[in-house]
């Protein structure tokens, strides 16, 4: 997928011109949290089970070339063929080429973040396979030309309108009203169905991969995902490395964390353990089942201070609780993973360069690393990067000169005091009569949207030193 | 030769662990995951472990009935397809408990085997009910293929009273015991509703690609009383 | 510190206590400070005001740029560690000191930067939880009041029930919660400025849930976010006053609130 978020605050202008969009994300914003918090509440003791899982999670991370071999024997056993894939490219011609070994040419998808990342489906149009994606939402922005503008919900920025008038357009089917979300929904059915009898490879991704008897977990509402494991002759699990835990208890902690978090159920309609190809006492089935491990920078990540983001399960609550995300969308951060886990994903996927506004799109007011069910210090991942692109000179040299003077003042404090000392007063006298300054210069910043509150009169230190109190030293 | 990629990403996973961690033998992983120990469940709606797990069906956006016995839950299963199709038409796997029930007796005609596209409903001998989440297992083979849960309209589920457990974790113990090493199935299945889908407008709408109906029929001897209850409590806590 | 012990004896429930005024309140509203500092004298503490004190260097610290974080913060620590509390009248200042500082350093730096933040607290709760103000002697605030929660005083020193708790006390008034009051209001420090059209529709966001709440009095525990409150309340023309909750429960406030003009 191209990147683009090196126009972030382009997008994020263009995203708050449009109000009935708008509405929509402070809707999601409003009610997402309130349904993760009431399933949390209802779990019990959530906070051990996240800390539990944190506590899993870092062993595995530890020991992962031990559980990532013992996955593949197990796998290896189980009758699939594991692939490794070192970058996208590699995950794409793999698929590519299982696809035109068996003469394929139509394949079913469900919903896979990791093939966004590698941008698959265009790989695939390319050699000229049909490619269809059957989760709803990833239906309904591929017919659109669009990207996901949400991990759980990728065409949630669009309205049941534009949909109808989307499906209208797209699906020839004659007059008929579609004017109900039903409607939409029913059509859908109806024609990803024969997709699904009709493949002849399924692609799915994977909520885990368990070490312990090399098979897959896939989490959906839809059951969209298992009709692709069931149907087609040929199964791909297209997953990346950091999937993986022991064992099938800890797929099950997981699972519980990251549906409660996405969308406050319990456990989704499916939740579903795929190990391999068809056995002798099988009916139905994938004759042949792939799994491919991609990497694609995970290993360079993992020996990195950013380690942590591996452990994101991609539940999508840091995005419905973050206010940045919620006001701006998906769309604006340019690329597959928008909000905070998005804002550090981003960066170190592809480069700093290309996204240095997303490590800024951040106030660190901490709702996502408080609600993480991975328990990712996201604000903290943020402000490194943010070091990063500091030190690397990537933010404007204009901030850092700014920056660098005001720390020096700040190492002066007689002067610094001296100075403000005087400066206040000064701008006190401008806002008299307002109270306030509509411009100021150098600040323009702050005074394009806001008005700068005029300060008091004197400084608090000169108008306390004034009075005889200040401490000069401790004694 | 270039290195494979295997190689080259399990050369940078060792390097990335370091020296403390290839030092590690087998043994030692494998009891530091051990003293990890597994995750605390969620709090039961309710005490009664079977009222639970109705009271989580429902929450599911699933229904349920009773049947005291196998003969029963023939009716049961007769009198629904009745209901909502006018047909005694059923698809089930070749699943023994299922072939031995007295289906004749309602009038039903299963046809067994895998179920196929335009199949109104299919019937499913769950292995296991979970009350932790209100959820049912199947796992794929003859007795249940993995499509017979996903093409039907409806997807009818019989599970025994006594095969409804609290967790996720003591399903999984069942299951391993029912599954020893080697015989481990394509598929496991954990079904907890309808297929469903909230991506139009974020509006919940039942059908998405499988079964626009969920029905559990809990077989044994429970009172009529306890799935009252349950429909109390999820009346009381909502979605 | 050679005869701490009579002092002690002494003064008994007197302490110590540093104020370290935070450079917004120094600069924009000293009487944050003044106020601080009455109640912290109310409350039975001997406030001293430490000379030299600047900023805790948030800004540097929030933009990446470590290294100039780093001389700051030493300065802070030394300037404020002979105290036996330090108490400061801003929720982020104070997690500064007592979530960040410890991070910027290794070793001996680390012990002292722990040190400090084991006796550093923000101002309500230091009110609420050590040094608890008497019962006032005044007339009840006569007004309709409702709260921000600045999110570092929220989310870094559990600062919730003890400002509500202190109005109610002090003042009688009971706050009328605003909806999503756990959401953050743009400041964010610098992302303010780097982000101003996302920045302001929080600030909408926020000002529209205060004007919804029937609210005429909007406080708040941290300047940033009120000085960002009452710069977009004046530019759309609300009508809604603005003040750092120390302004009132020192006394019923004379002056304008934040960005108003003289009265
Ligand atoms: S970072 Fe945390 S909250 Fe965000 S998607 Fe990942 S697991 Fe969910």
């Amino acid at each position: 997928m191209k990147i683009t978020s090196d126009h972030f605050l382009e997008h994020a202008d263009a995203a708050l011109a449009d109000p009935d969009k708008a509405q929509r994300r402070d809707l999601l914003g409003l009610f997402m949290p309130l349904a993760r918090d009431a399933a949390a509440a209802r779990y019990g003791d959530f906070e051990a089970l996240r800390v539990h899982l944190k506590q899993v999670r870092r062993h595995t991370m530890e020991h992962l070339e031990h559980y990532l071999t013992r996955f593949e024997e197990e796998a290896l056993r189980n009758g699939n063929q594991v692939h490794f894939a070192a970058t996208p490219e590699q995950l794409n011609s793999t698929v590519l080429s299982i696809c035109q070994d068996h003469g394929a040419r139509r394949v079913a998808k469900g919903k896979s973040m990791v093939t966004e990342e590698t941008a698959l489906n265009d790989h695939l149009q390319q050699a000229g396979l049909d490619v269809i994606e059957t989760d709803l939402g990833e239906y309904i922005i591929q017919q659109a030309g669009e990207t996901p503008s949400h991990i759980v919900g990728p065409a949630l920025h669009k309205s049941l309108a534009e949909i109808r008038q989307l499906f209208l357009d797209r699906h020839d089917l004659g007059e008929r009203p579609l004017e109900q979300v039903a409607d939409i929904v029913a059509e859908a059915r109806g024609i990803l169905r024969e997709q699904f009898l009709q493949a002849e490879v399924g692609i799915i991704g994977a909520n885990a991969l368990v070490a312990e008897n090399g098979s897959t977990m896939l989490v959906t509402n839809e059951g969209n995902g298992d009709l692709c494991a069931n149907l087609p002759p040929v199964l791909i699990v297209c997953t990346t490395l950091e999937r993986i835990l022991p064992r099938v208890e800890d797929a099950m902690a997981l699972q519980r964390l990251l549906v409660r978090s996405a969308t406050g159920q319990p456990q989704t309609s499916y939740t579903s353990f795929y190990s391999g190809p068809q056995r002798d006492d099988d009916v139905d089935g994938p004759l042949e089942t792939h799994i491919i491990l991609l990497d694609n920078k995970r290993t360079d990540i993992l020996a990195s201070d950013y380690s942590e983001i591996l452990d994101c399960i991609r539940c999508g609550a840091c995005l419905n609780h973050c206010p940045i995300y919620v006001g701006v969308g998906g769309h604006a951060y340019g690329w597959v993973y928008p909000g905070p886990m998005g804002s550090v994903l981003t960066p170190l996927l592809t480069s700093l360069e290309q996204s240095n506004d997303l490590p800024n799109a951040c106030t660190s007011c901490g709702r996502c690393a408080e609600i993480c069910p991975a328990n990712i210090p996201l604000p903290d991942l943020l402000r490194d990067l943010r070091q990063e692109e500091s030190q690397r000179q990537l933010n404007s040299p204009r901030w850092r000169r700014g920056l660098r003077v005001h720390a020096w003042f700040l190492r002066h404090p007689a002067l610094y005091q001296r100075l403000s000392g005087w400066l206040m007063p000064v701008l006190a006298w401008l806002g008299k009569r307002r109270g306030s300054l509509r411009t100021l210069p150098f600040a323009a910043g702050w005074t394009g949207t806001r008005d700068f509150p005029a300060p008091e009169g004197g400084t608090f230190m000169r108008q306390y030193r004034k009075r005889g109190k200040v401490r000069r030293r401790r004694g | 030769m270039a290195e494979s990629p295997r190689s080259e990403i399990m050369a940078r996973l060792r390097a990335a662990a370091g020296a403390s961690a290839s030092a590690t033998t087998p043994e030692q992983i494998a009891r530091e995951l051990a003293a990890l120990g597994f995750a605390s469940a969620a709090v039961l709606p309710a005490a009664d472990t079977c009222i639970a797990f109705m009271a989580n069906v429902l929450a599911n956006k699933g229904s349920v009935e009773l049947a005291a016995d196998r003969a029963e839950a023939v009716r049961v299963v007769g009198r629904y397809l009745y209901n909502r199709f006018r047909t005694h038409k059923l698809v089930a796997g070749n699943d023994p408990r299922i072939a031995a029930m007295p289906w004749r007796d309602a009038g039903v005609l299963p046809r067994f085997g895998a179920a196929e596209n335009g199949d109104g409903a299919a019937l499913s001998y769950a292995r296991l009910g979970v009350a932790e989440t209100g959820a049912v297992v199947t796992w794929t083979g003859r007795a249940n293929p993995g499509r017979n849960n996903l093409l039907p309209e409806d997807h009818l589920v019989l599970i025994n009273r006594e095969d409804v457990v609290a967790t996720l974790e003591d399903a999984w113990l069942r299951i391993r015991q029912e599954l020893p090493a080697g015989s481990w199935p394509r598929g496991i299945n954990f079904i907890a509703g309808p297929s469903s889908t909230a991506d139009v407008e974020a509006q919940l709408v039942m059908g998405a690609h499988g079964p626009r109906r969920w029905h559990v029929i809990l077989v044994g001897a429970t009172p009529a009383e306890a799935l009252a209850e349950a429909k109390v409590l999820t009346a009381a806590t909502g979605p | 510190m050679d005869n701490l012990k009579p002092k002690r004896k002494r003064t008994r429930a007197r302490r110590d206590v540093a104020l370290m005024v935070t450079c917004l309140a120094d600069l924009m509203r000293p009487s944050v400070g003044f106020a601080a500092v009455r109640l912290l004298e109310r409350a039975g503490c001997r406030v001293s005001v430490p000379d030299r004190q600047t900023c805790c260097g948030q800004p540097a610290y929030n933009s990446g740029d470590v290294n100039a974080a780093v001389p700051v913060a030493q300065a802070v620590i030394e300037l404020f560690e002979p105290y036996d509390y330090v108490v400061i009248p801003s929720g982020s200042c104070a997690g500064m000191l007592c979530q960040h500082y410890p991070a910027l350093f290794e070793g001996e730096w680390r012990e002292r930067a722990l040190a400090l933040a084991a006796k550093t607290w923000e101002l309500t709760r230091f009110l609420t939880e050590v040094a608890p103000l008497p019962s006032p002697k005044r007339r009840p605030l006569d007004a309709a009041v409702t709260y921000h929660d600045g999110c570092a005083g929220l989310r870094e020193m559990e600062v919730k029930q003890q400002p509500r708790q202190l109005l109610l006390q002090q003042c009688g008034v009971e706050v009328k919660e605003l909806a999503q009051t756990e959401v953050c209001c743009g400041f964010g420090g610098t992302f303010c400025t780097k982000m101003p059209a996302i920045s302001s529709k929080m600030a909408d966001d926020k000002l529209d849930n205060a004007v919804a709440s029937g609210a005429r009095l909007l406080l708040g525990g941290d300047l940033g976010c009120l000085l960002q409150l009452a710069g977009r309340a004046r530019r759309r023309g609300l009508e809604l006053e603005v003040r750092h909750v120390a302004e009132v429960l020192a006394g019923t406030p004379t002056g304008p609130g934040i960005g108003d003009p003289r009265r």
